[in-house]
């Protein structure tokens, strides 16, 4: 946790020392890592040519990447409760304003909380295994995710303990006791040794030490626990010493404080009394712990040079001097007690997490949201702690006093955090709740962030779907269609790349799918994925050029199964639709041939002058525009321009087919016109 | 309903989730498998009584991993230890579970050659799903192909069909010899496994849709543990669709149901009158068939399911899971418990489920 130094970088090969170690770099796209390699700084000045060295030595790239605690799977699900919670919280800030309220936000603040610790649990129990216990790396990795998240947690329950509470009235010293027992845990387990020891424990050599520890750390019940197994316990010194910590006043919620207060000015002078008739002057170690309790400096500052850090021993401190301290006199005490603390240990270097306790001590709480921002957490503490103050609005005023947009920062901070989420590996659906909270332009981040997700199979993408789909970006839901669209064409599975692309909605792109299959159908005579454009039912009229090819299918099944009738009225309203792309003329108009020639006639006189018209109107002009085309590239003939598998020759083409609409005409008026009228 | 749930982080997307057959006694073991993670495993879990936490009975704790190639598509069970795993890389793999007093152990003890891939680009294609009849296996895949193994015998494939021209969502059993599937467009096919290529009958049908102009896939297919005829698919939109397959022009009933994707759906195995749904959008259902509602049209036998418009009178339905706002992926009930693996990267553990 050691801050303010700004990570280096050097390349030291070869070639980038050749040229004093200069580099370049770039961020490499779709990923979050950089690529680096030497580079020759050149001046506008500086000669363009190769360099004497050119070529002699290899050039080197180096990926970069920034290193995240979250590598470690157990992390991940402190951040996906998180993530859970985070959300409770936000329902919970809609909700309308109650009296309960504050309760709910404790309540949050709290399982935030337990769920580091459950985490830190789980790193510590990791950290034994055997297999970590053999990796170096892993266990490093493992060492400083605890450190990490064993400061925010000791934070989160200080801020916790300041900042969340009712403010009036409010005493904070039994809760700082609290707070320091628990992450200074060691006195506490040396105490339960004693406890266990019985008789014995007055000839272990900690004893005192550990009574010590254990009166400075304000813990009162478990000292008296142990002096009374003590050998002298029956001693007078010892039953006025237990006396003493019996009739010690604790405040509690409701008493009057006035009473409270000459209570324990004469319990002090009690105190004071006793000590100055040398009651314990029998028991020198008595009389230490008995001049702690009365807040003699000189015991304290003795005790206080062996202490591990500055607030270990404060709120004890408190409790025989300020028992009735109010988180606004605080600032007061932890001045004072820093100054002391100073003098005691000149030489004695704030670490950051100590840095941070004073900060939220002394109401600080600009600078420390600013140093919580350091924290190598990607900062998941500052976020999800500036999201509760946000809602809870305890600092409300003073982030005014500081001129801080309090929304801007919250905002911002989520933002920042969900895009984060959102652009590492299979974090993304965490990332998009909190990026749901930042408005438009979380909206935006979403819609840019979305699609770059990397596609590996069509569950993911159905997921990645149903995401957009949920917050209306028909955009994205586009795109991804289209891209596992194009991706399954270019793998030659057109089913598929039809249906996705009829869920994109793009005309285009189903007209062009639509398009390849007619042509493919006219160049081979094999039409392909007949099981989807069977089943294309409505989706059909997105495209009339799905439209035309589905119609045509059916066309093609009529004949197929030789219902020539339907076939041939379907043909009629098909070469009536308008819809017919002009390559594919030549060959409906080749479908319509067997059924004009047929042995009993299925068209009427009518449709045989449609058809005719048709050939006439649409085929005849087409073909002439081609030449047209074609003549300006003179060895190519019609025939390379309709590349039909029946089309020999067009223009022989449309002789057969007048011939055959004369022939069926004819046929057709005599049979019309010599049937019986009803 | 007096149900308690309790939820695990487990730090890994849960795509499937089974408890271990047992005959006689509620299952205490379960496996999950994973998706989307940089290893995907497959892992055994048993619930230890939770001696903490005064609401929470029973916490699992996982006893053995096995690291797959890929994500986890689907997880069966052959027999009471033989378990079928399918995997987003085209190969499904035979793992073995073996239960003891202590620590309960998984191992791999076969890996199928590649069953599913793109025929153009040589490259494999996801298998999407898996069914299970006796020692038969049956996946599908995205490259819309059905394969039929043995699964003591992965290296064989018993029969190939190219069933489909896009990928298929879902498969099961209808029959020894009939297998269901479920393509992206929602079109439901019947195949018979012991006849290839041209044989095959030719039945398709299509799972309805409210709005016919956009595309709707079905996610899950089940069928009654009992009734074998009734056939119930989830779909893309939400909806429930029921088949008769003994009649199969029309569906039997549609009901509307969640408003996102369904991911599965199952009966409970002993009680059949229980139906649950899971969806994307994080809530698992339960639907019950009311006992006390007794008319003279159900008694010649016919299913509440098969009601068409009255099933919505006849059945009742509960939320067992809402709110978990990521997708519940997979659940199975044995007994009185439900476990469900979801993106949250939890499992919740329901109990006193009936």
């Amino acid at each position: 946790m050691n801050d303010d130094i700004v990570p280096q970088f050097e390349l030291g090969d070869v070639l980038a020392m050749r040229c004093g170690n200069t580099l370049t770099a770039s961020f490499v796209p779709g990923s979050s890592k950089i690529a680096m390699s030497a580079y020759r700084p050149v001046k506008w000045s500086s000669r363009d040519a190769p360099t004497d060295t050119a070529g002699e030595d290899p050039v080197l790239i180096y990926m970069a990447e920034e290193t995240t605690l979250y590598t470690e799977p157990l992390l991940r699900s402190l951040l996906a409760e998180t993530n859970a919670t985070f959300e409770t919280l936000q329902t919970l800030g809609q909700a309308p304003n109650g009296v309960l309220k504050t309760q709910e936000y404790m309540k949050i603040s709290r399982t935030y909380r337990s769920i580091i610790r459950c985490c830190l649990e789980k790193l510590e129990h990791a950290k034994k295994m055997p297999e970590v216990q053999e990796n170096e790396l892993k266990e490093q990795r493992y060492t400083e995710a605890i450190m990490t998240f064993y400061a925010i947690e000791c934070l989160w329950h200080l801020f916790e303990i300041l900042y969340m509470q009712q403010q009036h009235n409010q005493m904070v010293v039994p809760q700082l006791l609290e707070w320091t027992r628990f992450h200074y845990p060691h006195t506490e387990d040396r105490a339960t040794d004693l406890l266990l020891m019985a008789e014995e424990a007055s000839e272990c050599d900690s004893y005192w030490d550990t009574l010590k520890k254990l009166i400075m750390l304000g813990q009162l019940d478990v000292t008296r626990a142990i002096l009374s197994q003590h050998r002298k316990s029956n001693q007078a010194a010892f039953q006025a010493a237990e006396a003493i910590l019996k009739s010690m006043p604790i405040y509690q919620d409701g008493y009057a404080l006035q009473k409270f207060c000459s209570q324990w000015e004469y319990w002090q002078v009690d105190l004071e009394r006793k000590l100055a008739s040398h009651v314990f002057a029998a028991e020198p170690e008595l009389e230490v712990l008995m001049h702690l309790i009365k807040g003699n400096n000189e015991s304290w500052d003795k005790e206080l040079l062996k202490s591990q850090d500055w607030y270990e021993y404060l709120p004890g401190y408190l409790l025989y001097t300020r028992p009735t301290c109010k988180p606004f006199e605080l600032r007061i005490a932890v001045t004072n007690w820093l100054n002391r603390w100073s003098q005691l240990r000149p030489n004695w270097q704030m670490t950051q997490l100590s840095r941070m306790v004073m900060q939220l001590m002394e109401h600080d709480v600009k600078l420390f949201i600013y140093d919580a921002q350091k924290l190598n957490d990607s900062h998941w503490f500052a976020t999800h702690l500036i999201d509760l103050i946000y809602h809870t609005g305890h600092l409300k005023s003073y982030f005014e006093q500081q001129t801080i947009d309090l929304t801007a920062l919250r905002h911002s901070m989520i933002f920042e955090y969900g895009s984060y989420l959102m652009t590492s590996h299979n974090l993304w659906q965490l990332g998009i709740d909190y990026l749901d909270c930042c408005k438009h332009e979380g909206t935006a981040a979403i819609e840019l962030l979305l699609p770059r997700i990397p596609l590996r199979n069509e569950r993911q993408a159905f997921k990645i779907l149903a995401l957009a789909k949920r917050r209306g970006l028909i955009n994205v839901e586009q795109d991804i269609c289209k891209v596992l669209s194009k991706r399954a064409y270019n793998d030659q599975r057109y089913g598929s790349a039809l249906e996705w692309a009829t869920r994109s909605k793009d005309v285009l792109l189903v007209t062009a799918i639509a398009d390849f299959i007619l042509k493919h159908y006219s160049r081979t005579g094999i039409m392909l994925c007949q099981d989807v454009i069977t089943s294309i039912g409505a989706r059909m009229f997105i495209s009339p050029r799905l439209v035309f090819l589905s119609k045509y299918y059916e066309f093609y099944e009529f004949y197929r199964q030789r219902d020539f009738l339907s076939g041939a009225e379907l043909l009629i309203n098909l070469l009536a639709s308008k819809i017919t792309p002009d390559y594919f003329w030549p060959s409906l108009l080749i479908d319509a041939l067997p059924l004009l020639e047929s042995e009993d006639p299925k068209i009427f006189s009518k449709e045989t002058i449609a058809i005719l018209q048709h050939l006439e109107m649409e085929l005849v002009p087409l073909i002439e525009r081609n030449k047209l085309n074609t003549a300006k590239f003179n060895n190519q003939t019609s025939k390379t321009v309709f590349k039909d598998y029946r089309v020999e020759n067009v223009e022989e083409i449309l002789d057969l087919m007048r011939l055959a609409c004369a022939r069926n005409l004819a046929r057709a008026l005599i049979i019309e016109n010599t049937a019986p009228t009803s | 309903m007096a149900t308690k749930v309790a939820a695990h982080y487990i730090s890994e997307k849960v795509s499937k989730v089974r408890w271990l057959p047992e005959k006689l006694q509620q299952s205490d073991r379960f496996v999950t498998g994973s998706w989307d993670m940089d290893t995907n495993f497959v892992r055994v879990w048993r619930l230890h009584s939770n001696p903490y936490a005064e609401n929470v009975d029973h916490t699992p704790r996982c006893n053995d991993k096995v690291a797959m190639e890929n994500d986890v598509t689907g997880l069966e069970f052959v027999n009471n230890d033989t378990l079928a795993v399918s995997c987003a890389d085209g190969h499904i793999s035979i793992l073995n579970v073996q239960r003891a007093v202590e620590e309960d152990q998984i191992e791999r003890t076969a890996r199928s050659e590649r069953l599913h891939e793109f025929k153009c680009s040589k490259t494999s294609a996801p298998c999407t799903a898996i069914a299970v009849y006796g020692t038969d296996v049956a996946t599908v895949g995205e490259d819309g192909c059905v394969n039929v193994l043995n699964a003591s015998n992965l290296k064989q494939v018993k029969r190939t069909i190219e069933a489909d021209s896009m990928s298929l969502l879902a498969v099961t059993y209808v029959g020894q010899h009939q297998l269901v599937t479920a393509n992206r467009m929602g079109v439901i096919r019947m195949f018979d496994t012991r006849s290839g290529g041209e044989g095959q009958p030719k039945i398709a049908f299509m799972a309805a849709c409210q709005d016919a102009k956009s595309s709707n896939y079905v996610s899950s297919i089940a069928t009654h543990p009992m009734q074998q005829h009734i056939l119930i698919c989830g779909s893309e939109e939400g909806s429930i669709t029921v088949w008769d397959l003994r009649n199969l022009e029309y569906p039997a009933s549609y009901l509307s149901a969640h408003n996102s994707p369904i991911t599965d759906i199952g009966f409970h195995r002993q009680d059949p009158s229980k139906l649950f749904t899971a969806a994307e959008a994080g809530e698992v259902w339960m639907w019950s068939e009311k006992k006390t509602h007794i008319d003279p049209s159900q008694q010649d036998g016919k299913s509440a399911w098969l009601s068409g418009d009255r099933v919505r009178a006849l059945v009742n339905v509960d939320g067992v899971l809402t709110n978990i706002r990521k997708a519940v992926n997979s659940f199975d009930v044995h007994g009185t418990r439900l476990v469900c693996g979801s993106d949250t990267e939890a499992v919740y553990i329901v109990d006193d489920i009936l």
